[in-house]
């Protein structure tokens, strides 16, 4: 580097500028949360969820247990009682251990009428090991974070 | 050890030919004893014929026990004294001088225990070639750290996964498991959740890890 | 008056303990040090062992896959290319064009994600604080596209052994086209800030040396090989996933120093892009998954398929004994090998190296212990 531009520093200068560049608050990209909730994607593989038929209410879950199947983890446990007048399976309970999970969406792949499906939902943070044990009713619902005003 | 490809099993039915059902065990069937167990799928891998294998047929003999391809990935098995011999070989004459791997596979039905596996390759080829030789239990092959420096870590990795000890190891220690681990985890008879109960109680005050 | 024999220094044992900023994860480096100088180290590791291997043994194929992603974690959609494309090789299939080409894309933009990673990080440790602003303000760009694409953004599975699980969505064609068109004067921003800086400069010239031979001696691959000077990249040598359609050049060195490495990387990054855009361009239409059967059961065989991670040449063994399990899957992986040319490179250097040294191998623990 010639002595003039060793002197007086000009490659820092440069560095520098770029820097002072970025000061300009356009550049601003900082996230407010928990005020502003981050819009994650739709493929997002968040919370675990039940689909419930709109029209009826009742369960889309047909007790086939592949999901159960498909996880690496083995976390999925579901119940099933044969009902004798429409001669089908019907769901009675589904575990879900949510502090196992990986969220790897194996489950979701495999489920065949989409009644598992992993949702836009990531605050699923609980005081207890045992309340991150979902069972039906919570996947159903969903979670429900407290909603914090700054 | 059954390697080289058996002809479909003594149970295949005439092609074609026969249009009843007939049961695809005649010989049995007429003697009325029970069908013949299916022998062991074994890997159909083919023979593999080239300048490389013949110069090292020629230069081992008897110690490489086969030379085959399997899905175009050639591999030599070699007797266990000889492994390290061919590593050298290949690197001085052969130009196989980057070793990319050493690992192991434990098949404790089997006589000889341990598959002990080298895969070479070579910039100016640009090929890679696996050298497998079958070791049992206790037996110590020779260490391969003379030969490439990259052997140090990847040998104490196999004993430490596998208790296979390389004589002439510099340094053989176990690299990820603590030192005073007892128990070879890679091993098929060491449990999926099983744990060094007595270091975890030792060095962690927790009961148990689970 | 205390005598000057008081300051006879015998050797000095530091340990560059597992809880470190500075050792990209739980690595633990023993330091025998003569006052500043180096003269030797000892790499202590498996803090993160997690027995990758064994839990292999235990999940069917498809099973597997996710955790692959965890151990190279900030690259984690090539480790998935690996696995993928070993399990495919033993069921002697091939993914479709069209699945080809989008992992170029997505295993491309982890190759920048993951040189950002790299980049800012290793710049934080010698002391340059600002890059890792504007690296990870980039990243951030690059997993948004991740997260639009398979749902998350770190631990992606994004691949399926056979192909892909799902179509692009809608827009990823201009996600990726911006992305280019944005990313390009960025590497230039972050040269502006760094290459010519003469503190820069100075702590990376000349540090770290491992010579072409050296590199082949250890097993060392990746931007560390090609700092040396051997044009060797695995995807120009044994192409895989259509990598033989695209064009691109492979940055090489000449001093196997770690400014070497710096600008190889940097030189990467913009190949990269280079090859994201060719393959956006003739991303062709049709089927995203192989003809993989419903339960994935390879014939009895083991094959050895490795790919040009970030970090080097990762290698998945995998031998199946026929059923719906693996036997056994090896994963060779580059951060290990690498990290045993540290000991190399730091003896007889000073100990404000080591920092440098230990960032231009660009190690990632998950990967080194598995």
């Amino acid at each position: 580097m010639n002595l003039l531009k060793k002197v007086f520093l000009v490659d820092l200068f440069q560095g520098l500028w770029v820097t002072f560049r970025n000061q300009n608050p356009k550049f601003i990209y900082t996230e407010q949360y928990p005020a502003e909730r981050p819009k994650v994607a739709e493929r997002y593989r968040g919370a675990p969820r039940l689909n419930v038929n709109p029209e009826n209410g009742e369960t889309l879950c047909i007790a086939c247990n592949l999901c159960a199947l498909a996880c690496p983890e083995a976390l999925i446990v579901v119940t099933s009682e044969r009902n004798e007048e429409t001669r089908r399976k019907e769901l009675t309970t589904f575990t879900y251990d949510t502090s196992r999970c990986m969220f790897c969406g194996l489950c979701e792949d495999a489920c065949p009428v989409d009644a598992l499906e992993l949702t836009q939902d990531f605050e699923l943070a609980t005081y207890t090991r045992e309340g991150q044990i979902w069972d039906r009713q919570m996947l159903e619902e969903g979670p429900k974070p407290t909603p914090y005003r700054c | 050890m059954a390697d080289e490809q058996k002809p479909d099993g003594p149970q295949a039915s005439p092609p074609g030919g026969a249009a009843k059902p007939a049961p695809p065990k005649p010989a049995a069937a007429a003697a009325g004893h029970a069908a013949p167990p299916k022998p062991p799928a074994v890997m159909a891998a083919t023979p593999w014929d080239s300048e490389l294998a013949r110069e090292l047929k020629e230069r081992f003999g008897e110690r490489i026990r086969e030379t085959s391809t399997y899905l175009g990935q050639n591999f030599i098995v070699c007797q266990p004294d000889a492994a390290v011999a061919i590593v050298e070989y290949l690197k001085l004459e052969a130009d196989f001088d980057y070793l990319v791997d050493i690992t192991a596979v434990d098949w404790p039905k089997r006589a000889e225990r341990f598959d002990l596996v080298y895969i070479l390759y070579s910039f100016a080829r640009n090929e890679r070639i696996r050298i497998k030789t079958y070791i049992n239990d206790g037996d110590r092959p020779q260490s391969a750290v003379r030969v490439h420096a990259t052997a140090n870590w990847l040998e104490r990795e196999v004993f430490d996964m596998f208790g296979i000890e390389f004589a002439g190891h510099p340094d053989l220690r176990r690299i990820l498991l603590p030192e005073e681990w007892d128990g070879h985890p890679l091993r098929k008879d060491y449990g999926i959740i099983q744990q060094d109960q007595r270091w975890v109680r030792e060095n962690l005050n927790i009961e148990s890890g689970q | 008056m205390p005598d000057a024999t008081f300051l006879d220094s015998t050797e000095l044992v530091l340990n560059m303990g597992p809880q470190h900023p500075s050792t990209h994860g739980v690595l633990r480096v023993i330091l025998k040090l003569d006052g500043e100088k180096v003269l030797g180290t000892e790499c202590v590791i498996g803090y993160l062992h997690r027995g990758v291997e064994k839990i292999a043994e235990n999940r069917t194929y498809a099973q597997f896959n996710p955790y692959v992603d965890r151990m190279d974690y900030v690259a984690a959609v090539s480790n998935g290319l690996g696995y993928c494309l070993a399990v495919e090789k033993l069921l002697n299939v091939e993914a479709p064009p069209r699945a080809q080409a989008v992992r170029v894309i997505l295993t491309e933009l982890n190759r920048i994600a993951s040189h950002l990673l790299w980049l800012g990080t290793h710049a934080l440790d010698i002391g340059a604080i600002t890059p890792v602003f504007y690296c990870f303000r980039e990243r951030e760009e690059a997993l948004k596209i991740f997260e639009k694409y398979c749902g998350a953004r770190l631990t992606t599975h994004a691949f399926r052994i056979g192909g892909l699980q799902y179509e692009t969505y809608d827009g990823f064609e201009q996600d990726i086209r911006a992305f280019c068109d944005m990313f390009l004067p960025k590497v230039d921003e972050y040269e502006e800030l760094l290459t010519n800086n003469r503190i820069w400069v100075g702590r990376l010239k000349g540090i770290g040396v491992l010579t072409a031979d050296e590199c082949k001696e250890y097993g060392v691959t990746g931007p560390v090989l090609r700092a040396a000077g051997v044009k060797w990249d695995l995807r120009k040598a044994q192409p895989y996933s259509g990598y033989d359609k695209y064009e691109f050049d492979i940055p090489t060195g000449r001093n196997a120093d770690t400014y070497d490495r710096y600008l190889v990387r940097m030189e990467e990054m913009r190949q990269s892009v280079r090859i994201m855009r060719q393959a956006v361009a003739g991303l062709p239409e049709g089927p995203i998954m192989g003809k993989v059967g419903k339960v994935i059961k390879p014939a009895v065989g083991e094959a050895y398929v490795s790919i040009e991670a970030p970090k080097g040449e990762l290698g998945y063994y995998v031998v199946s004994d026929g059923s719906t399990q693996p036997y056994r899957v090896r994963v060779r992986p580059p951060s290990f090998v690498n990290l045993q040319s540290l000991d190399r490179m730091v003896s007889g250097g000073l100990v404000a190296d080591v920092v440098a040294i230990i960032g231009t191998l660009d190690i990632v623990l998950g990967e080194v212990d598995r």
